[in-house]
């Protein structure tokens, strides 16, 4: 079934292939079903029912005691670190290439006051363990120094195109974490995608941690929210601070059924998501002037690179293909980012391929080359 | 006293001062109760007041600051603009709190973001305090070993504001000048505005840690206020080479010193007849602005000694103003403490940074006898060290 874009009629329904992040996906038949009879309660006062049923759930996959719905992943983390950093002073190593340190508004900072200690990030997500250890505040120097009190991971690493990081990697670093006193948290938002990629069960995956921040928005491919993973200690703390936020909805349950229905059928489908960005990799990079690095495609991430000397930018790619329906991130003036999900088909693949194709072509033809 | 003129090389002890004698060198009735002078090259925070500033502080005309304006305060703020070329200043009691001050003004939006070297003092020894107190995101970028970041990385650490509801907001940017962590390093005159104009390009502000700005200007020969021209504030220490004994100042615009003086007092730095302590360092502005350029050729001689001595190692050409930093050899068989409590004995205190790495810093209350005997030393316990591990 080709994609229905005719650009002779202009009421045809034109479908868009948004391929601009996995955040994108919209409720199912079934999810809609279920959010429409969804059994609710006030979430503050006592127990949402459905949010409890999932809280239950994740804990149990997580192989953590206690678990919490948040609206975003960007709480779930802020949560996790000032929950842990509760005392002034506090500082958090984490990847100078991370989600927490890049694109949460630098809130853990700005609104949590905890200092924030970057260390490299290495291509493939990891950050250098005796780097790590390097950056742990020696106690002798307090005078000077904050409290190192937690290291944050990400798993996969979106800023590496997805790339996942091995359970001995993270059980490694749990190590020099207990070895120093320290917590060990893992912005788990595509954990999933990360543990069908590696083929290690989830809560193994997570296992050295003390929290995990989970979403069940993207690639989960529910409408709405992360939960958060810990003890029971831990969420009872990041509860409170949630309602501080302005985190804690009341009749919450309708989000959660549509994540209850997620998580049961579309764990599943990820292979496929991770299988569709590796052919599309492999297509791409062989078109001429396009660059792909195919064995850094773990999970359902691309990043395309322009090849240097080439005739087009990723912004007049970008536009071409939105002019065919197809939507793109547009990380830099010579980079764009894919990001496959189970609303996005084999076929929605190959038109975008032809499409890739078209459009470094068709620039070249324009500019006459 | 004995007659040194017949000693020898490592006999000939340095008494240059009669309360000196190496112990194991000389020992005649009376020895053990003469008193030791310390030689301390920790740091050059610890220049104790002189006469001149400890008459001076007697006599020191104050008045409540807080309420109104300290004289010998108002005396000493003026001065420092003045030198510095900027259009006001603001005493404060600590370094710390200078660039504190600083960054929280230049950041006093929440969700502020602050481009910063990531070996800077801000960054690594004031505690984390911009964030923690301040609520400011610290942006750091590498710093190169002369102190310096390169300017793309800095162009590239800048928020795009088209990302804004991702990500926080760039204000500043700081630099170190010199730059303690590499070893007192100074950022040229052209570097410095370089980074002012990136600054101006995006709307940024430019604050620099100048806690040892006077050491720059003279090791550069740059006049001061040409040094931090393109800067919107500095942070000065007159505390630390300048020799007073406590103390920092903040220069900037007039509206940027109001806000400062705000944060200050909520920081609870606003001092009452605080003239005690300007009058002091007034003295030390008016004395030992000059007699850093001798601290840096103590620095220079006595890095230049110490490469020389096998176990050790000085990168020489490192070193720009009044700090050495020593490396122990892999092979030495001694470690920076063991060094350190060696050296002790002889009454010299030195500065470990890590387990193979010494700094030393020169101010104006170390002569240069000081540093042929802490050189004499140094080879004296480099030997025993060699001696020891090869019988």
């Amino acid at each position: 079934m080709v994609a229905e874009k005719c650009n002779f009629k202009e009421n045809m329904v034109t479908r868009i292939v948004d391929l601009r992040s996995d955040t994108v996906t919209k409720p199912t038949e079934a999810m809609r079903a279920a959010m429409a009879s969804a059994e609710v309660d006030d979430d503050v006062l006592g127990n949402d029912p459905t949010a409890l049923r999932l809280e239950t759930e994740m804990a149990k996959t997580m192989g953590k005691e206690a678990a919490l719905f948040v609206p975003s992943g960007t709480m779930g983390n802020l949560i996790c670190v000032l929950t842990h950093c509760d005392v002034r002073g506090s500082e958090v190593i984490l990847g100078d290439n991370s989600h927490i340190y890049i694109f949460e508004n630098g809130g853990i900072a700005t609104i949590g006051g905890v200092h924030p200690r970057p260390v490299k990030n290495n291509d493939d997500g990891t950050i250098d363990i005796d780097l790590i250890e390097a950056a742990i505040r020696d106690p002798m120097g307090e005078l000077f120094y904050p409290t190192t009190k937690l290291i944050c991971l990400e798993n996969s690493h979106a800023n590496s195109g997805g790339r996942c990081l091995s359970v001995e990697y993270t059980d490694r670093v749990g190590k020099v974490a207990k070895k120093h006193g320290l917590k060990l948290h893992i912005d788990g938002a595509r954990i999933f995608n990360a543990s069908v990629a590696l083929g290690v069960p989830v809560d193994r995956l997570v296992q050295a941690a003390d929290s995990v921040s989970v979403c069940l928005s993207k690639g989960i491919g529910a409408p709405v929210g992360s939960v958060i993973v810990g003890s029971k200690n831990f969420i009872a703390k990041a509860r409170r601070l949630r309602k501080t936020l302005g985190g804690g909805m009341r009749q919450i349950g309708i989000l959660c059924a549509a994540a209850l229905v997620a998580l049961q059928e579309n764990v599943g489908k990820l292979e496929s998501d991770h299988k569709k960005a590796r052919l599309l990799a492999d297509g791409l990079n062989e078109i001429k002037g396009l660059k792909v690095d195919v064995c850094s495609v773990e999970t359902n991430m691309i990043f395309i690179d322009i090849e240097e000397g080439s005739w087009t930018t990723a912004e007049m790619i970008c536009k071409y293909m939105e002019e065919r329906g197809i939507l793109l991130m547009q990380e830099s003036p010579s980079r764009m980012r894919v990001v496959l999900h189970h609303q996005i088909s084999a076929t929605d693949v190959q038109y975008a391929l032809s499409c890739f194709q078209q459009a470094v072509k068709g620039v070249q033809n324009e500019i006459g080359i | 006293m004995i007659n040194t003129d017949k000693l020898e090389g490592a006999d000939k002890p340095y008494i240059i001062h009669h309360l000196w004698v190496p112990r194991d060198l000389v020992c005649y009735p009376g020895a053990e109760k003469m008193v030791t002078r310390i030689v301390d090259l920790r740091s050059d925070t610890v220049t104790k007041p002189t006469e001149a500033m400890r008459a001076a502080m007697a006599n020191a005309e104050v008045d409540d600051d807080v309420l109104g304006h300290d004289p010998s305060c108002f005396r000493l703020e003026t001065e420092i603009a003045k030198i510095l070329g900027k259009e006001a200043a603001l005493f404060v009691p600590l370094g710390t709190m200078a660039n504190l001050i600083s960054v929280l003004v230049h950041c006093d939006i929440r969700g502020s973001e602050v481009i910063l070297g990531d070996n800077s003092h801000i960054h690594i020894y004031e505690n984390g305090g911009i964030a923690t107190l301040g609520g400011v995101h610290p942006r750091t970028v590498k710093n190169n070993d002369d102190g310096t970041m390169d300017i793309h990385l800095i162009e590239a650490a800048i928020r795009d504001p088209k990302g804004e509801l991702v990500y926080p907001t760039t204000r500043l940017i700081c630099l170190e000048n010199t730059h303690g962590n590499s070893g007192g390093r100074c950022l040229s005159v052209d570097y410095t505005d370089r980074v002012g104009e990136v600054a101006k390009r995006h709307g940024l502000k430019l604050h620099i840690d100048g806690a040892r700005i006077f050491n720059a200007s003279i090791a550069l020969g740059v006049p001061v206020d040409r040094l931090v021209q393109a800067a919107d504030s500095a942070s000065v220490c007159l505390s630390k080479g300048l020799g007073a004994p406590v103390g920092s100042v903040i220069v900037g615009s007039n509206s940027f010193i109001t806000k400062a003086r705000r944060v200050r007092k909520t920081l609870g730095g606003g001092m009452r007849q605080v003239g005690i302590l300007c009058a002091a360092a007034l003295v030390a502005l008016q004395e030992n602005v000059e007699k850093l350029e001798s601290d840096h050729r103590n620095a220079r001689f006595l890095a230049d000694g110490l490469n020389e001595i096998k176990g050790l190692r000085v990168d020489t050409s490192c070193v720009e103003t009044n700090i050495v930093c020593v490396e122990i050899e892999e092979d030495s068989q001694t470690t920076a403490a063991k060094l350190c409590k060696d050296m002790e004995d002889y009454d010299i205190l030195l500065m470990a940074m890590g387990s193979s790495r010494l700094r030393i810093v020169f101010h104006h209350q170390i002569s240069s006898s000081d540093v042929h005997y802490a050189l004499s030393c140094f080879q004296h316990s480099m030997n025993g060290v060699r001696n020891e591990n090869d019988s």
